[in-house]
């Protein structure tokens, strides 16, 4: 027992180490005269949109004490600005994360590093998932070994490891489903139901398609109230209206997510996605188009159009969504996170041991992908790899760890996982610590008209960018570049997880000798 | 019994036992009742929405039906030889009717009705099979809230009755490698025969089922009884074809018209790929892929996916009947049909992203749905562990895609080669011609769907149907046509190419240059020797 008390404390402390290695950011603190400078957005840690978009809001609540942002901060957001019916410029996504990182934003402003100590925030979420599935995989029967293992191909062998060491929601969503799995799974009691109501209506205020992702786990919740039985009498429902009250714990979340509709979007029912989207700020702080847009020869958007949540998703979507999310050479998992695809194979084996989980794990799974190939922009913007699927990569990082454990006698699906996964993790750890900054291949016609060079929109732009001796971690462009150039960096930390891996799959064999020898 | 015990209630086993019972047996009546309303409904809806006859297609067929009973030369032979016939001898009862014609009814009712039935052989398809009650109706359901299928059974077009007619077949078809039943053979051939009188699919089903019969007949029972059993099974399954022939040969004295006649889908073809734009022919994989992309937009891709996932588990489920297997290999004759067909160059598809950014033809994806409605249907009821899981993403799918109206059918027939909006040059010949004298000159060939959006009586138009009339007025067109619609220069239009030559044609003015066509309206001072009255009598 105190055995496996110290492996988990140094599992824990490995992939703590890992993701501070990885996480990004430079020394200072932006302020409204600078944050629009180009050390802090394109070649500096706040990159994109999505993650200024989050910063923006963080950057208002903290120094403005506003909802609202100011012209600076506005242009700071675009082109993922939204705008209210009173023309005030407010962030266009869910408010949960800016929030929840406030603290860390804080903390690290004591120290001069206030964007690093958000992206701590969003990293410590990384580290909790990866004990998550750890857990979740050896309550579902896993070795602490095979469980490691997932939990790390999960993190740093998909582009998981990309959106931990910087502002994005995929990890605290993800964290909202896999505690919500972990309650379930673990207790019985009735705190565990209202644990899951609770989760399911704060994940609305970080991200709006957590509410569909998280539909199983509310299902298997509400089985826990409502449920039927069948014996030699007949069909047997039976309802627990004590289990029934749980639902009051949705009361806080929710009464936060309508506040801020209200204060911000000026309704308790206006989400900040359904606002009118400002691509660009002209110099009267007016709405305009981006320049990729017109290059694009993309029409003005009418101002009057009225957006509407569902109409986001089209199932005409679906079939370009499914090759980009696997196949594609810009997005797909076999090119970024070829390991991924071995966590289905080991999902069977979670219908093996539970088949109530393995049903809500599937599920997840299949909402996840189905509802981000329905979405228009199934890229997720200029992104590293696939990033809406991040949960269902932590979910398959259970699969690799159930596939390990019932295969640890099959020295050639060990052999291909180790393959598989130090190639992930050499992809993974390379998006970690360069940039998520890779156009979508649709785009690229449009931007090498723009830039007047030949543009990659794979995983080989990041090597490229890593070529050039540029990294974007904190602790490389603070100390590490006096030591050591970016490619060293990227091999060191890729070597460290590969290294890592392949002392649990050794931890799992001699276990699997030892076995042997037992028998 | 502590305090915090749940509440229960119990159904006892016999009251399930009667909810079972009574929905085995009544399933079907209720299936008919529900699939009805839908289908009543979709028409109603897609009506008042004005997409009703959007496809170019539908005003074709409708006038087809309506020159078989009304015109300056009604009669069977207004049938013609540029689609088969079933679906305009079945609009016949009610095509006279005004009301039918122009709201498109006429053609639509059969759809509906198929749409109906194949619904309900779903269900019995899958029954055969062994399906349970839920998964039958989750066949059906994949099947009837297909928007795109429920687009197609409001319009004019042929795709439901084929459905039906088709899947009738393959039903008839199972049940005889079932039982060895002949009756059911007959009754399969039957069925089979009349789809070869709605499409050219029918005639691959034809075809495929003769060598699916005539393999295992082999495989069973040896030569002799496979050659009398398929025999048997083309005698009637074939007449259909046989009469095509036939009738061909007697109408327009060549029996291939149809085939290589000037309005046929070859003709078209030939001129597609004059203009580079037939990709297809000759390649196999873009074959497949065009066929796939039109199966998974009209289908959905999940559908697709799950369908085919289903066919597999079908096909070599080692539990499973191998009568049961080797029938419902006849389920994919219309992929078959539809990728060979365009290899060969038959058959025309554009897919917007694939052939520039307009759709052609896309519909034939739906050809596959009562097919991947039976494969899912069989999957749900094989794969119980994730049953429902399959069905909460199928739900989740269906949602967005009748949220999104994610029909693309209706981009086909509205924004695609499909679509002609005549509204301007109809509308033109409603205002000035509707309560005039005098006989209107046009090509139907070309410029159907203007006759049809008029809202004139077909018996107002000199087409190529009219006989004496068409070749009078082609002649001398000033001494018949009061108004003549062509596309001024162009050959491709008969009306132009015959009438552009004849000294008459200077006698008339250009009245309107719409995008379609154009029109031309005879001067005012050579009224007098106009005829407008229909004075050639009966023709034969």
């Amino acid at each position: 027992m105190k055995k496996e008390k110290i492996f988990t404390a140094l599992f824990f402390s490995f992939v703590l180490l890992v993701l501070l290695l990885g996480i990004r950011g430079i020394v200072g603190n932006p302020t409204a005269e600078t944050i629009n400078n180009i050390v802090w957005t394109d070649d500096g840690p706040l990159e994109l949109s999505p993650d200024r978009g989050r910063f923006s809001l963080l950057y208002s609540i903290a120094e403005n004490l506003s909802l609202k942002f100011s012209l600076p901060i506005a242009r700071f957001a675009t082109p993922d600005l939204g705008i209210t019916p009173n023309g005030e410029y407010v962030s266009l996504f869910a408010p949960g994360v800016s929030f929840i990182v406030l603290p860390g934003y804080v903390v690290g402003k004591l120290f001069g590093v206030s964007q690093v100590g958000a992206f701590a925030v969003i990293a410590l979420f990384a580290l909790f998932n990866a004990g998550l599935v750890r857990a979740i995989a050896m309550r579902l029967g896993a070795s602490s070994y095979a469980a490691s293992f997932g939990a790390l191909a999960f993190l740093f062998a998909s582009p998981a490891f990309a959106y931990a060491v910087t502002l994005y929601q995929h990890h605290i969503s993800t964290f909202l489903i896999l505690s919500s799995i972990y309650v379930l799974l673990r207790w019985h009691g009735w705190w565990s139901i209202a644990y899951v109501w609770f989760a399911l209506a704060l994940a609305l205020s970080v991200d709006y398609p957590n509410i569909v992702l998280m539909v199983p786990i509310g299902l298997w919740a509400l089985s826990r109230i409502v449920w039927f039985e069948k014996d030699t009498r007949g069909l047997r429902f039976k309802i627990s209206f004590l289990n029934i009250l749980t639902v009051v714990s949705v009361i806080l979340p929710l009464a936060f997510f309508l506040w801020y509709n209200t204060v911000a979007n000026g309704n308790p029912l206006q989400l900040s996605g359904t606002l009118k989207r400002v691509e660009a700020i002209d110099e009267f702080g007016k709405p305009a188009q981006s320049q990729l847009a017109q290059t694009l020869g993309l029409a003005v958007s009418n101002p009057n159009r009225k957006k509407s949540a569902i109409n986001f998703f089209h199932s005409r979507n679906l079939l370009n969504g499914f090759y980009t999310h696997f196949i594609s050479p810009d997005r797909g998992v076999i090119n970024f996170a070829p390991i991924m695809l071995l966590g289905f194979f080991g999902l069977a084996y979670v219908f093996k041991k539970n088949v109530t989980v393995g049903k809500v794990l599937a599920g997840i799974i299949g909402f996840n992908i189905l509802l981000y190939s329905m979405w228009g922009d199934p890229y997720g913007g200029w992104a590293f790899g696939s990033r809406y699927l991040i949960p269902s990569y932590a979910i398959l990082g259970i699969g690799i760890a159930k596939l390990l454990e019932y295969s640890k006698k099959r020295y050639i699906v060990l052999a291909i996982c180790m393959t598989l996964v130090s190639q992930s993790i050499w992809i993974g750890v390379l998006g970690a610590v360069t940039s998520n900054r890779n156009p979508p291949q649709i785009e690229i016609l449009a931007l090498e008209k723009i830039s007047g060079r030949e543009e990659k929109y794979s995983y080989d732009r990041n090597e490229q960018y890593l070529a050039s001796n540029h990294a974007k971690s904190f602790i490389f462009n603070t100390i590490g570049y006096r030591y050591i150039s970016a490619t060293g960096y990227r091999t060191l930390i890729a070597s460290l997880v590969i290294a890592m891996c392949a002392l649990l799959l050794g931890g799992l064999l001699l276990d699997t000798q030892k076995e042997k020898r037992h028998e | 019994m502590n305090k915090y015990s749940p509440t229960e209630f119990t159904i006892s086993i016999d009251t399930t036992k009667r909810f079972v019972a009574f929905c085995e047996r009544n399933a079907i009546y209720v299936l008919s009742i529900v699939l009805s309303c839908i289908s009543v409904v979709a028409f109603t809806a897609y009506y008042f929405n004005g997409f009703g006859l959007a496809y170019n297609d539908a005003r074709s067929h409708l006038d087809i039906g309506r020159r078989v009973v009304e015109g300056l030369k009604p009669g069977l032979a207004q049938l013609g030889s540029v689609w088969l016939p079933l679906t305009h001898i079945l609009m016949i009862p009610t095509i006279w009717n005004d009301f039918m014609w122009h709201t498109g009814l006429a053609g639509a009712l059969q759809s509906m009705i198929a749409y109906v039935a194949t619904g309900l052989l779903i269900y019995l398809f899958l029954r055969e099979l062994g399906a349970s009650m839920f998964a039958r109706l989750v066949g059906v359901a994949i099947f009837a809230s297909n928007t795109n299928i429920l687009y197609l059974q409001s319009t004019a077009m042929t795709e439901l009755l084929l459905l039906a007619t088709m899947t009738a077949g393959a039903y008839q078809l199972l049940l005889w490698f079932k039982s060895n039943d002949m009756v059911y053979l007959i009754k399969s051939s039957f069925w089979i025969m009349l789809s070869t009188l709605v499409r050219y699919d029918g005639w691959f089903l034809f075809g495929f089922a003769a060598i699916l019969i005539f393999s295992y007949t082999l495989y069973r029972k040896g030569y002799a009884p496979a050659e009398g059993t398929v025999v048997l099974y083309a005698t009637l399954a074939g007449f259909g074809i046989a009469l095509w022939f036939l009738w061909n040969a007697l109408i327009f004295k060549d029996p291939l018209y149809f085939i290589f006649g000037p309005y046929s889908a070859y003709s078209q073809q030939n001129q597609l790929e004059a203009a580079g734009v037939l990709a297809t022919k000759g390649d196999w994989f873009l074959s497949l892929k065009f066929y796939v992309y039109a199966l998974a937009y009209n289908s959905g891709a999940f559908t697709m996916f799950l369908g085919l996932a289903g066919a597999f588990v079908m096909w070599f489920n080692r539990r499973e009947n191998i009568r049961v297997r080797v029938a419902s290999v006849v389920l994919i004759a219309p992929f078959l049909f539809n990728v060979i067909a365009l290899y060969l160059g038959h058959s025309v598809l554009f897919i917007q992203g694939l052939s520039g950014d307009t759709w052609f033809n896309i519909r034939y994806g739906v050809m596959m749905m009562p097919s991947l409605a039976i494969f899912i249907g069989y999957l749900v009821d094989r794969v119980r562990l994730v049953r429902g899981l399959v069905v909460g993403l199928l739900i989740f799918v269906m949602f967005f895609s009748i949220t999104s109206s994610d029909t693309v059918t209706i981009d086909d027939a509205r924004v695609g080669s499909s679509q002609k909006n005549v509204t301007e040059v109809s509308s033109w010949l409603t205002d000035h011609a509707k309560n005039e004298k005098g006989f209107i000159l046009i090509s139907a060939a070309s410029h159907d769907a203007i006759i049809f959006s008029s809202g004139l009586p077909m018996k107002k138009f000199i087409h190529e149907g009219t006989g004496a009339y068409w070749t009078s007025a082609t002649r001398s067109p000033d001494r018949w046509a009061r108004w003549i619609i062509m596309r001024t220069y162009s050959e491709d239009d008969s009306t132009w190419r015959l009438v552009s030559k004849s000294p008459g044609f200077e006698r008339y003015n250009l009245v309107g240059m719409y995008p379609f066509a154009d029109i031309y309206e005879l001067k005012p001072e050579f009224m007098a020797d106009l005829q407008t009255e229909p004075v050639l009598g009966k023709q034969k």
